[in-house]
């Protein structure tokens, strides 16, 4: 039973679709995936409206969104290759204005293959907070852990990123 | 905080407003004095903005449409409708068709009928293809 003020699955398709398509495809990489995590969504929305609290709908079907990811990255673990070490031996470039530039020209498809490349725990904290726009808390009681190792995943995330888009 | 350490993963919180007061104090501290976290937090910076700046993607046309289809909803009704259809043709054909006569069969003639039809014997395929062809795993 929904409720009160809950939406229906068919409401949030309609009026969040777009943003929850975005956050599938950022999360998998590839659109196939996005669409079997995106369909994974509307059946746990249909399921489980019930929890909705009224606020934030987007964080809301991210939160939703990302645990269905992670679920089923840990369920089919399906690419153990791209998981890292804790500590990862990440160096950082010196800058240069040749950066900054190929920075300003950088394709979104560039952006996303590096991000594709993260381990997933990160790039689903780094998609959590620069995607969806959600805070460090909101991304722990999301995840599932403290706001310590948010902040971890986070900054590697994204240190891997710049070495990725912007090497040395 | 120590200000002889790197602030390390604190330097994303940094920028993202995450910090408290006195992590703040802190770390603009150490930034102060040390120009490779410096350097760090702009390159954290630039990553960030790329991902931020990551445009919507739009999902397939007609993708959510395919996805709210009532598929079982049409196929119960599917089912209901050829049952119902099928009851239907029972009770008319039932009202309609002529009245056979009853037929006594003979079970025994049947039967002795299918068993010598059923035989091998004087089947050509049965009799050139062997029931088990014999392999040996052995190098």
């Amino acid at each position: 039973m929904a409720g009160e003020g809950a939406p229906t699955w068919e409401e949030v398709a309609r009026s969040h679709g777009r943003f929850l398509y975005t956050v599938a495809y950022r999360l998998t990489g590839n659109r196939e995936d996005a669409e079997d995590l995106v369909q994974e969504v509307l059946l746990r929305v249909r399921r489980g409206l019930e929890t909705y609290q009224p606020g934030s709908m987007e964080g809301w079907l991210s939160r939703i969104a990302t645990n269905a990811f992670l679920d089923d990255v840990r369920r089919k673990k399906r690419r153990p290759e791209d998981l890292l070490p804790e500590d990862p031996d990440w160096v950082l470039p010196p800058s240069s204005a040749a950066d900054e530039a190929l920075a300003a020209e950088m394709l979104p498809d560039d952006i996303q293959a590096a991000l594709a490349r993260l381990p997933d725990d990160f790039r689903a904290a780094v998609v959590l907070c620069d995607v969806v726009g959600l805070s460090y808390q909101e991304i722990g009681e999301s995840l599932g852990v403290p706001v310590g190792t948010v902040r971890s995943r986070i900054h590697r995330g994204r240190a891997m990123l710049r070495k990725a888009l912007l090497p040395a | 905080m120590n200000m002889s350490a790197h602030p390390g993963d604190l330097l994303s919180a940094y920028l993202d407003g995450e910090l408290t007061p006195r992590e703040v104090d802190g770390v603009r501290a150490h930034l102060e004095v040390c120009v490779e976290c410096r350097r760090e937090v702009q390159f954290i910076g630039e990553a960030r903005t790329l991902v931020r700046d990551l445009p919507p993607v739009d999902p397939p046309f007609g993708l959510f449409e395919r996805m709210l289809r009532p598929k079982h909803r049409w196929a119960r009704a599917g089912v209901g409708a050829l049952a119902a259809g099928a009851v239907a043709s029972v009770a008319v054909m039932s009202l309609v068709a002529p009245r056979e006569p009853h037929v006594s069969t003979h079970v025994a003639q049947l039967v002795s009928a299918h068993t010598a039809s059923a035989s091998t014997s004087g089947d050509p395929i049965s009799e050139i293809t062997p029931a088990a062809v014999p392999v040996s795993f052995n190098r």
